[in-house]
């Protein structure tokens, strides 16, 4: 092992590259993932029958079939019926669909732990159930789950390193290219490694900061 | 415990130990030596799965001919195609099989047997695209390929590196690459020509836009210097097999109509 006589002059450029495409790939994915992942949670806890069942089988199937195969389906599957994206709109897909199913688990086990009271009390003061789930359960909701939300947003970032497989050119991907180019597998691969290990923590460092800002003193759990 | 009982489960212990090994000291002065072959098997004909699952293939069945001539046994692992030489290398495994074109870059990384094939690449179309081999390798073009081959090598080196802007798009699996290909995402891909004759056959939806001459040699390769000393038993055992008859068979059998 000899890290100092890779090139790094033309490996850099390169990982750095798929390092922001690993980054665009997740901050997408987790945004698509949080909007599909609340209507989910609200469609599963205050939706009508055909709406419960939907939500409830969308979580299901997401969280009972492999990501690997989620994204071969999307990329290699649906062009046959004409439907065709590229690597990166695939993994986005894939990956922000996966999300959504673990993040309405988080979101529903968030606003179950709201006590029920406060539903009630707004909808006596007139509140629609609707409003009060804007103005009342959300905030309160979306504050509780920031630390299981946390984990989430480290997953997926980790996780979209499996989209290389459907050729998406992202980190895992870039550092597959030059390990192959220079046989130089094990170097590389720490260096990825430790790429990924250092974007974590920092966005593990400002997930803790976003959490001691939004906490709520004497929140008050289900009672 | 007791201490008598601490006494008797230490004896017990060291017994088993010494039987094991002692065991093990035998069967391994007695037994033939097993080598570690490793493949990517996804690369008709030369190395497939059949509809039994077994591995089969030309570079396999050729691996067991020669293990049977000079009296080795083997066992076969389906590995990345560009995982391969590294395996090798760091000693993972023993002999790599996996039509690898011998060339310098790989030659610094480990040792090759004699040539036992040439290939050009070629290159395949949508039967229906109405390209040809100059329309399909033009700027702008997406070209499909195997990460880590001398096709994907080709495409870098004599069209991007030279300046036309083609769009080299890189895959696990030769087959991948196919099946992006026949779904649209690709204008064309590139791979040895025996293993893309093979694919032809299979799917009528593409077509042959031509040849390339690079007349690359095949090679099995082994760990650099060849610490089990296996290249030796692996090329006598090819002059051999052709000698016999049987490598003609076995060229028969797989590239045959």
């Amino acid at each position: 092992m000899n890290f100092l006589t890779l090139d790094w002059k033309t490996i850099f450029p390169q990982l750095l590259k798929g390092t922001l495409t690993t980054l665009q790939l997740t901050a997408i994915a987790i945004s698509l993932g949080f909007v599909v992942g609340i209507l989910l949670t609200l469609g599963w806890l205050y939706g009508n029958k055909p709406i419960r069942i939907f939500c409830r089988g969308y979580v299901d199937l997401f969280r009972g079939t492999p990501l690997l195969l989620q994204l071969f389906i999307v990329y290699y599957g649906l062009p046959r019926y004409g439907i065709r994206f590229s690597p990166f709109v695939a993994a986005i897909l894939g990956l922000g669909l996966n999300s959504a199913a673990y993040q309405a688990e988080y979101f529903r086990g968030a606003i179950q732990s709201i006590s029920q009271g406060q539903m009630l009390a707004a909808r006596s003061l007139g509140m629609s159930e609707f409003k009060a789930i804007i103005h009342i359960i959300l905030p309160q909701a979306l504050r509780i789950v920031i630390p299981a939300w946390s984990n989430e947003l480290i997953y997926t970032l980790k996780y979209s390193s499996v989209a290389y497989m459907i050729g998406t050119t992202e980190l895992m991907f870039a550092g597959k290219i030059i390990a192959a180019k220079n046989f130089r597998f094990f170097e590389v691969f720490l260096v990825v490694a430790f790429i990924y290990l250092i974007v974590v923590l920092i966005i593990s460092h400002f997930l803790r900061m976003i959490e001691k800002r939004a906490k709520i003193p004497g929140l008050q759990m289900i009672s | 415990m007791g201490r008598r009982k601490v006494v008797s489960v230490l004896m017990v212990l060291v017994w088993g130990i010494v039987l094991t090994l002692g065991i093990s000291c035998l069967s391994l002065a007695q037994e033939k030596p097993t080598y570690k072959v490793v493949s990517d098997i996804s690369w008709p004909p030369f190395e497939m799965v059949d509809e039994q699952g077994n591995y089969v293939g030309f570079d396999l069945d050729v691996m067991r001919a020669i293990a049977d001539l000079k009296g080795y046994n083997i066992e076969i692992k389906d590995l990345s195609f560009d995982s391969i030489i590294p395996a090798v290398a760091a000693g993972l495994a023993d002999i790599g099989a996996s039509g690898f074109t011998i060339t310098e870059e790989r030659e610094k990384q480990v040792d090759f047997s004699n040539s036992y094939w040439t290939s050009d690449q070629a290159i395949i179309i949508r039967a229906d695209s109405g390209l040809n081999i100059a329309t399909a390798l033009s700027s702008g073009r997406k070209v499909g390929a195997q990460r880590g081959t001398t096709g994907a090598d080709w495409i870098q080196t004599n069209l991007i590196d030279q300046g036309i802007k083609v769009e080299l798009k890189l895959y696990e699996t030769y087959p991948l690459a196919v099946l992006d290909l026949i779904n649209g995402n690709l204008d064309a891909v590139i791979q040895d020509e025996p293993a893309t004759r093979a694919s032809l056959k299979k799917q009528e939806s593409l077509s042959l836009a031509g040849i390339i001459i690079t007349g690359e040699e095949f090679g099995f390769l082994v760990a650099e210097g060849d610490p089990k000393g296996i290249l030796p038993k692996i090329n006598q055992g090819m002059a051999e097999l052709k000698a016999s008859g049987e490598w003609e068979k076995l060229i028969a059998q797989y590239f045959g109509d």
